[in-house]
């Protein structure tokens, strides 16, 4: 008797599944307004609505993975590169080469996905810290930045493993030394990506090592005193992957929803929050790839040797 | 008889449905670990793996050290402040009443972040007393101010309620034959408000093992890790390892089994029965000298728990720029006019906030007085693990009450199923709130006499009228109480609702989570304030509403 309204709600909550199955449902991290804005052009465009699920790449694949049994998603869209490999690998994705990928650089696409969008790893510096204004990772690891440095935790922030592991790639021992440094610097582990930023935004520290570019840019169109800093020796241009599961049952659809993000229309709005768009021919309203010196794209060898590396650097700053 | 097994029956598959569905999945999950995949294959081979890993003894140990150090402060402080509220005639009793709600209103990941902003060198405090705190805050010890802050309310209103039910009646007795006034307090008030007590540590350790926002955000620097922050881990970082955090989940469920059975140990075979059917509204007693400075420790203790978040909140969420700093030109209502602007949708966040709120707390108000009752009056046999299922979910990080939903609700063989509709959420919040109505109904069932119902009974009442019109209104104190608090906590849980949100539905955690991940501070502290503002006004007006109820005795 007293689970009446349950049965009901359920019911009621069937009901409502029941309704939507027509749309296209799109699992997404990264900018909240971004996938709104795309979601509503996509259905002016295509009559076709689009569900969405966001949350940050862990969230997303969490979902993915506790759903595999029954797949709900058409299209997924992450923060992290290695994400994309690992779920073609298992055999999950649909290939799909969509038409307005040619100006998309082959480095940022592969059989079953292609970048949304771009973001460099960068240093976010409080220019009101006091501190002198940083111009490559090493500057971090000097006395004026003693325990004024946070870095996003590479196992909670996708980006954050790309920039480790592309230092590691490009410099071998060096990078170690670097990491060494910065530890012996008292350089905080803080989280995802938000958490590493907020204590540079109030001045509790000076700067970020591999800050989220986008973020950064937007806090300081917003006026905040932060200075988004591209590190003299390179960094690592890290792609946010889309990418169609095999077992969606709108495939036609999802693929439609490819080449539009990837239109002009679609990358504007990518452009709009201060990403770098995929397509290289598409204006951005920041620097872009040929601005920034970037470190050289890691080879599937490389990016095998994640897990070990992860594993090395978080003995190295004591993390569980 | 029969009635009592429809109430039986209905206790269980209630329990069944909300928590042993998604529980069942999670330990299906830690022993098949390609379960998700839809597959029964190689049982238990990862456990190896798991179990062998040192720092599960480490993670184990200081999980324990956390809960232990947070019942402790919680107490400390919880206690003294719930029994002078309980049995003395405090000066604005009631106005302490809704500010120790306040830091319930508070979502926990939002006051630890407001604690970092106002103690970290550079914070609020430094700005305007030039003086910060921040090693002591990223340390064990901070962890433990402020969760302690978090979970005091607990405590004090479960205190306050069952010392104002047992009343200083039997204490005046104690009086009366010539015991002295501390000696009646220890031998007899005291004791008589144990199960209260006692079920409000239980909820405050579980809460403590269970919560994820603080440790992660204070003590990681420090070093200090729990199995929250390990199961959190394993969910987010890639490749995810489900089976790995099942079995991290389920040591965390042992560990609070462990306390459960402990509580229980303590309580069984002692009387409480204080409300016997004889007139009882006992009169508070005078404090006499000692009214202001009762009234000074509470509002001291009220300025640190509730007014120093908000206060960091409110700034952060009045300031332009977070760099600007406390400054008469950094003052703007921008964040506000966001919000307002993008009007639908944070509207709507906040009527789906509120409505899952309410229906959490009336699904889980039912069964959590159906169990209860099942549990204390009745003989069924299993009541032990009816008791046990209803208090577990509490240990259950929401991380994993979310996994356990997906992996029990989608699954093809369903005709029809909640998942990925709101219905999915109402079932996560009432699996993990059901211990708040199902602790605090035990505790006030344990202190109604059992000739009530029997009364009823030989006046020619059933079960059903003397559970209504006895029992229910005598329990409805505890009960309206700890469904309020199911409201507040379910209107801002953020954990399980990023994971289960169906696609389409927006809910208050989650617009203000995006916006910390966009960068916007102010804009999700300006969304908390208001937030906390309209919940805290919504349960104000419906314990108004029912104290004059109660007033006019109907």
């Amino acid at each position: 008797m007293k689970i009446k309204p349950l049965i009901g709600a359920l019911a009621f909550g069937a009901m409502l599944a029941a309704g939507q199955a027509q749309a296209l449902t799109v699992y997404t991290a990264g900018p909240a307004g971004l996938i709104k804005q795309l979601a509503d052009d996509f259905k002016k465009q295509t009559g076709v609505s689009v569900d969405v699920f966001q949350a940050d790449t862990g969230k997303v694949m969490a979902r993915l993975e506790a759903e595999a049994s029954n797949p709900k998603a058409d299209v997924v869209i992450s923060a992290s590169w290695d994400s994309a490999l690992d779920l073609h690998k298992r055999g999950w994705l649909l290939a799909y080469a969509s038409p307005n990928a040619a100006k998309v650089p082959a480095e940022y696409k592969g059989p079953s996905y292609v970048a949304q969008g771009l973001s460099a790893l960068a240093i976010a510096w409080n220019t009101k810290s006091g501190t002198p204004r940083p111009t490559d990772w090493a500057d971090l690891a000097k006395p004026e930045f003693k325990g004024l440095v946070n870095m996003p935790d590479p196992a909670q922030s996708g980006t954050a493993l790309e920039l480790l592991s592309g230092l590691q790639s490009a410099r071998g021992a060096d990078a170690w030394r670097l990491f060494a440094d910065l530890k012996r610097n008292d350089m905080a582990i803080a989280g995802a990506n938000a958490q590493a930023m907020n204590p540079v935004l109030q001045g509790a520290k000076a700067a970020v090592f591999g800050a989220v570019d986008y973020v950064a840019l937007g806090n300081q169109a917003k006026g905040e005193s932060i200075e988004v800093i591209f590190p003299a020796s390179g960094t690592v241009i890290a792609g946010r992957p889309m990418m169609i599961l095999k077992s969606s049952r709108q495939q036609q659809d999802a693929k439609r929803f490819i080449d539009f993000v990837l239109s002009d229309a679609g990358q504007a709005r990518v452009a709009a929050t201060y990403l770098i768009p995929a397509r290289q021919d598409v204006q951005a309203k920041r620097p872009v790839i040929k601005d920034i010196k970037s470190l050289p794209v890691e080879n599937e060898a490389q990016r095998a040797g994640r897990q070990a590396l992860l594993e090395r650097f978080t003995t190295l700053f004591g993390r569980k | 008889m029969r009635a009592n097994t429809l109430l039986v029956g209905a206790a269980v598959s209630a329990l069944g449905i909300l928590v042993a569905m998604p529980l069942g999945f999670v330990l299906l999950q830690a022993v098949f670990p390609e379960l998700a995949q839809g597959s029964l294959a190689r049982p238990l081979a990862h456990l190896a793996g798991v179990l062998a890993d040192p720092k599960l003894v480490e993670l184990t140990i200081n999980t324990l050290k956390l809960g232990a150090c947070v019942v402790l402060a919680a107490a400390a402080i919880g206690i003294p402040l719930g029994t002078l509220r309980g049995l003395f005639d405090l000066p604005g009793a009631k106005l302490w009443d809704v500010l120790m709600l306040v830091p319930f209103m508070i979502p926990p990941y939002i006051s630890a972040l407001g604690w970092i902003m106002l103690l970290q060198p550079r914070g609020y405090l430094q700005q305007l007393l030039g003086i910060h705190a921040g090693p002591a805050l990223f340390s064990f010890g901070g962890v433990v101010f402020v969760m302690t802050l978090n979970v005091v309310p607990v405590v004090y209103f479960a205190v306050s309620r069952t010392m104002a039910a047992s009343g200083s009646r039997l204490a005046l007795v104690g009086r009366v034959c010539g015991g002295g006034a501390w000696r009646c307090f220890w031998r007899i008030t005291l004791p008589l408000a144990l199960p209260g007590i006692a079920a409000s540590l239980l909820l405050v350790f579980a809460m403590a093992i269970e919560e994820y926002g603080t440790p992660a955000a204070l003590a990681a620097n420090a070093g200090f890790f729990v199995l929250v922050t390990g199961i959190e881990r394993r969910f987010s970082e890639w490749p995810i390892d489900l089976p790995g955090a099942s079995v991290l989940s389920l040591i965390l469920v042992a560990l609070a089994m462990l306390a459960f059975v402990w509580q229980r140990r303590m309580l069984t075979g002692k009387g409480y029965e204080t409300t016997t059917g004889k007139p009882a509204r006992g009169e508070t007693l005078p404090l006499g000298a000692w009214r202001w400075p009762a009234a000074a420790l509470f509002a001291a203790i009220v300025a640190v728990a509730t007014f120093a978040p908000l206060f960091a909140i409110a700034a952060t969420a009045f300031s332009r720029t977070l760099s600007g700093g406390l400054a008469i030109g950094n003052l703007s209502l921008t964040h506000f006019q966001a919000i307002a602007a993008g009007g639908s949708e944070a509207s709507g966040a906040l009527a789906t906030s509120l409505m899952l709120g309410a229906g959490a707390a009336i699904v889980t108000g039912l069964t959590g007085v159906l169990v209860a009752y099942c549990v204390v009056k009745t003989r069924t046999r299993g009541r032990a693990v009816l008791d046990a299922l209803a208090v577990l979910p509490n240990t259950m990080p929401g991380v994993v009450v979310g996994v356990g939903l997906i992996l029990a609700w989608n699954q093809a063989f369903w005709p029809a199923t909640p998942y990925n509709t709101w219905g999915i959420l109402l079932l996560a919040y009432c699996c993990l709130l059901l211990p708040y109505p199902v602790r605090y109904a035990h505790a006030a069932l344990m202190q109604i006499g059992d000739n009530l119902e029997a009364a009823a009974r030989v006046h020619g009442a059933g079960t059903v009228t003397a559970l209504a019109r006895i029992l229910l209104p005598l329990l409805a104190p505890s009960l309206v109480a700890a469904m309020l608090l199911v409201f507040a906590v379910a209107s801002r849980e953020l954990v399980a609702s990023l994971l289960l949100a169906p696609t389409g539905v927006q809910t208050v955690s989650l617009f203000i989570w995006r916006q910390f991940e966009q960068g916007s501070v102010g804009q999700g502290m300006a969304m908390s304030l208001v937030t906390v503002a309209l919940t805290t006004t919504v349960m104000l007006l419906a314990t108004l509403w029912l104290e004059r109820r109660q007033a006019r005795g109907v």
